[in-house]
């Protein structure tokens, strides 16, 4: 169950029309490392986690997530609100404008619509882990590349933010992976999958 | 203090090993908004970070009183909201943690009385608000105010 809360988790107020600045930020909303895709690969994972708290956790990063993708469609939305006819043919944005107007729809920058390959729900916690982890530096990678080559204040600020959680995420999924590879026997923590062979997850604490 | 309730395994081969966070300074909540998080040992800024300057009351100034209060408001919820946001990873993985969970329970109770205060003199930002506001059980003001994405409370 979610409830909504009428605000954004970070205030996103862009002053200047900048429909290619929008082109590429669109990115993280339907994007192969984007918002979107995080949201459903922590919220699609967390069913058959062994170890309750990393589905807890999974839980609560894939809610953020869902913050973030409305924190992108609210910049791409303020970028392109003004937006003119002349605009729309000569400003980078005309392909996009042509499907869409300016409504929000979740692509790639390259115009590669949102598809469920871009993330994996795998059935096996470090294999999920590790894409949770590998993910976050992804996704920091994007932001670190829209930083290079944006300058406008009002649109940084909110892609520092977002930067910065991609890195606090990344710490917790370590985290969470300490505490998978406690309950299980370091001897071995390839012994079985602890998502699906129930008959050998005894979750004990072994470290 | 050094608490190690989020334990870590011995280092093996074939696995990777991040260190459990300890808990350290808390930026103050309006700074941990601009930094994304409120963990000064987990802010590890890119060099282009600086370039430019954020500003988040950009138009603070241009405002007339009444409106500036109701942007106050509105950031104060916004910098309490994501401090408890940012806590609640960090209790995710450390549950036990002695300093993390009062701190949890005293910023919720401000953020519910900002949402409460909100609600009662502009519009509610959340269903619940509506009841802790003691609003006219007549009004329904769920959709009043302004949709998030308008970059402002108006």
């Amino acid at each position: 169950m979610w409830a909504y809360e009428k605000r954004l988790q970070f205030p996103v107020k862009i002053k200047k029309t900048c429909p290619k600045t929008a082109q590429l930020i669109i990115s993280q909303y339907g994007g192969p490392d984007g918002e979107l895709s995080a949201s459903m690969r922590y919220l699609s994972q967390r069913y058959t986690m062994p170890v309750k708290k990393v589905g807890g956790l999974l839980t609560d990063i894939g809610t953020e997530e869902i913050n973030h993708l409305e924190i992108i469609c609210a910049m791409v939305y303020q970028l392109t609100r003004d937006l003119t006819p002349e605009e729309a043919r000569t400003a980078g944005f005309d392909a996009y404008y042509i499907d869409h107007t300016k409504a929000l729809w979740p692509q790639a920058a390259a115009g590669i619509p949102f598809t469920s390959l871009e993330f994996q729900s795998k059935g096996d916690p470090f294999a999920d882990l590790f894409e949770d982890l590998a993910a976050e530096q992804k996704a920091r990678t994007v932001y670190d590349n829209l930083l290079r080559v944006i300058d406008d204040p009002d649109t940084r600020a909110p892609l520092k933010f977002l930067r910065a959680r991609e890195v606090v995420h990344f710490q917790r999924f370590g985290e969470a992976l300490e505490m998978t590879k406690s309950k299980l026997d370091h001897n071995n923590f390839y012994y079985f999958n602890a998502e699906f062979d129930q008959q050998f997850y005894k979750p004990e604490k072994h470290c | 203090m050094n608490e190690k309730n989020c334990c870590s395994c011995p280092e093996t081969l074939a696995m990777a090993s991040v260190p459990s966070q300890e808990w350290c300074e808390l930026y103050d909540w309006d700074t941990a908004l601009k930094e994304g998080t409120i963990f000064t040992c987990l802010n590890f800024p890119i060099f282009l970070a600086d370039k430019g300057n954020s500003n988040l009351n950009t138009n603070g100034s241009a405002l007339d009183p009444v409106q500036q209060e109701r942007e106050v408001l509105m950031g104060k919820i916004t910098s309490i909201s994501f401090a408890i946001n940012d806590l609640t990873l960090y209790l995710d993985t450390h549950p036990d943690c002695p300093e993390g969970t009062p701190l949890f329970y005293q910023l919720s109770k401000e953020r519910m009385d900002l949402l409460s205060e909100y609600a009662s003199k502009y519009n509610p930002l959340t269903q619940l608000s509506m009841v802790t506001a003691s609003l006219n059980n007549s009004d329904y003001a769920w959709a009043e105010g302004p949709m998030p994405w308008e970059g402002g409370c108006i």
